[in-house]
């Protein structure tokens, strides 16, 4: 009986890991379609970076810093980035995240949104100081404050869009021990 | 049970601040090395690239038609406007095409008279584009041709009429093009009419903006802008825009490639300029050499040069 929870515990986990990354990949691909090669006057959300902030922030357990990493990495390399600086300053952030989520479980979505927000920030933020300081080229400082901007508002949407289509909810009370600990 | 699960705690949580530290520092040497060893990583990315996007193509393909499609079908509504449209500028376009018949007319008499060859040496691939840079900070295509096809880095990519942006990371299968448009990238120009030299810099606009020209007053709007061949990356004379004045006065380069569509590439074989390393031999014996030497060296440049 017991063991058959915990198989189906870990279906679970690798179901929601392959939806990560499946997400993300989708992701990639679809800022890779070759449709606008004018430069772009607007930035759209950066969706990946948001998407991994929903996961550590919700449900940490279904992101690993290891997929986290690889993915962001990739990311580095396809974007044209400079590699892994980017994926440095997300593993920082979703650890931070992944650190308050417990306390977030409780507040309403307000607060969780708020969190995320200061976070995506200070990753995007910290990627330009750095930037700056190792004297190498950086995007207008416009279409980053646009891209942050965007990222935030689509926040909402991603989490509707990622709790409707992979099923990403937060911890309920019921899935908690006495313990504070999830079963 | 919960004794049990208490202890593996105990030992994953320092394992898993240990595993973090190790993928960050890991991070850290990754983005340090890119810094300190930029060719080596950027080529390592080229591979990566090579073996990533390729393996998209076959649904990237048909999801970019479809999208576009949808974007032509929207054009359709307004169909009417674009036939009358159409009708004017065909009107123009005749006339622009009289002229230049008669100019190619008499551009071949005065090729015929010079007896001028033009450089056969410039062949081209032609490649398709596979992706965009992804990013809306950065200004590069991926082609689907690479060194399999002989592409070397720093070629020029033309669209069918002007230059695009010049080959930097090339893979097995694919190559990387920088758009004009980047703001990494700098390109020496010439301007036509008066033949001032000067460099188009990137900034991320449709349209860059012109630096180091010497006397701005020569250069006037409408004016052709081609590669100046300066620094042997690419041959001269390959077609850029022409020169547009922005409202606070700054000259940039409307670009001639369409930007909004780039579907063909062209990359231009450049074998390369000869380069001359030493000063033409002295064809008088030296003692019997008169006059001061630098008049002797530049009369034996001639004889030679001839």
């Amino acid at each position: 009986m017991r063991s058959k929870v915990i198989e189906r515990a870990r279906l679970q986990l690798w179901a929601m890991w392959s939806a990560f990354l499946l997400a993300a990949l989708f992701l990639l691909f679809l800022s890779l379609l070759p449709l606008d090669t004018a430069p772009a006057l607007w930035a759209g959300p950066d969706l990946l970076l948001a998407l991994a902030l929903a996961f550590s922030v919700r449900r940490p357990e279904y992101l690993p810093a290891l997929l986290l990493v690889g993915v962001m990495l990739l990311a580095d390399f396809l974007l044209q980035r400079p590699p892994g600086l980017m994926a440095l300053l997300v593993l920082i952030g979703s650890e931070t995240l992944k650190a308050q989520s417990t306390a977030l479980r409780d507040q309403n979505f307000f607060m969780e949104w708020l969190s995320v927000s200061g976070i995506l920030v200070a990753i995007l933020l910290s990627n330009r100081v750095i930037l700056a300081a190792l004297l190498l080229p950086q995007a207008p400082l416009g279409l980053t404050l646009m891209q942050s901007a965007a990222t935030i508002c689509a926040y909402p949407a991603l989490v509707g869009a990622a709790h409707l289509l992979v099923g990403l909810r937060k911890v309920t009370p019921a899935e908690v021990d006495g313990m504070g600990r999830r079963s | 049970m919960a004794r049990e699960r208490t202890e593996s705690e105990e030992y994953a949580a320092p394992l898993k601040r240990l595993l973090l530290g190790v993928l960050g520092i890991f991070l850290l040497g990754v983005f340090l090395l890119w810094r300190i060893d930029s060719p080596r990583v950027e080529r390592f990315r080229a591979e990566v690239i090579d073996r990533v996007v390729p393996g998209m193509d076959w649904v990237m393909t048909p999801v970019t038609g479809a999208i576009n499609l949808v974007r032509d079908f929207q054009s359709y509504q307004r169909l009417a406007e674009q036939n009358q449209e159409l009708r004017r500028e065909l009107q123009q376009m005749k006339m622009w095409k009289e002229a230049a018949v008669q100019l190619e007319q008499e551009n071949a008499r005065l090729l015929d008279l010079n007896k001028v060859r033009l450089d056969p040496q410039l062949t081209h691939v032609t490649g398709v584009v596979l992706a965009d840079s992804g990013s809306p900070f950065r200004q590069s295509l991926l082609l689907n041709v690479g060194a399999r096809d002989g592409i070397v880095d720093g070629w020029a990519a033309m669209d069918g009429l002007g230059l695009v942006g010049r080959i930097s990371g090339v893979g097995q299968n694919t190559a990387r093009v920088i758009l004009l448009t980047d703001s990494s990238s700098r390109i020496p120009i010439r301007i036509q009419p008066s033949g001032q030299a000067a460099i188009i810099m990137g900034d991320n606009t449709r349209s860059p903006p012109v630096s180091f020209l010497e006397s701005p007053d020569l250069v006037r709007p409408g004016d052709r802008v081609v590669t100046a061949g300066d620094g042997g990356v690419f041959p001269p004379g390959l077609l850029i825009g022409q020169i547009a004045a922005d409202p606070g006065g700054r000259l940039r380069v409307r670009l001639s490639a369409d930007y909004e569509r780039l579907e063909f590439l062209r990359v231009l074989r450049n074998p390369g300029v000869e380069s001359i390393t030493e000063t033409g031999g002295m064809l008088v014996p030296s003692s019997r050499l008169q006059g001061p030497p630098i008049a002797a060296q530049a009369q034996t440049n001639e004889v030679k040069s001839d």
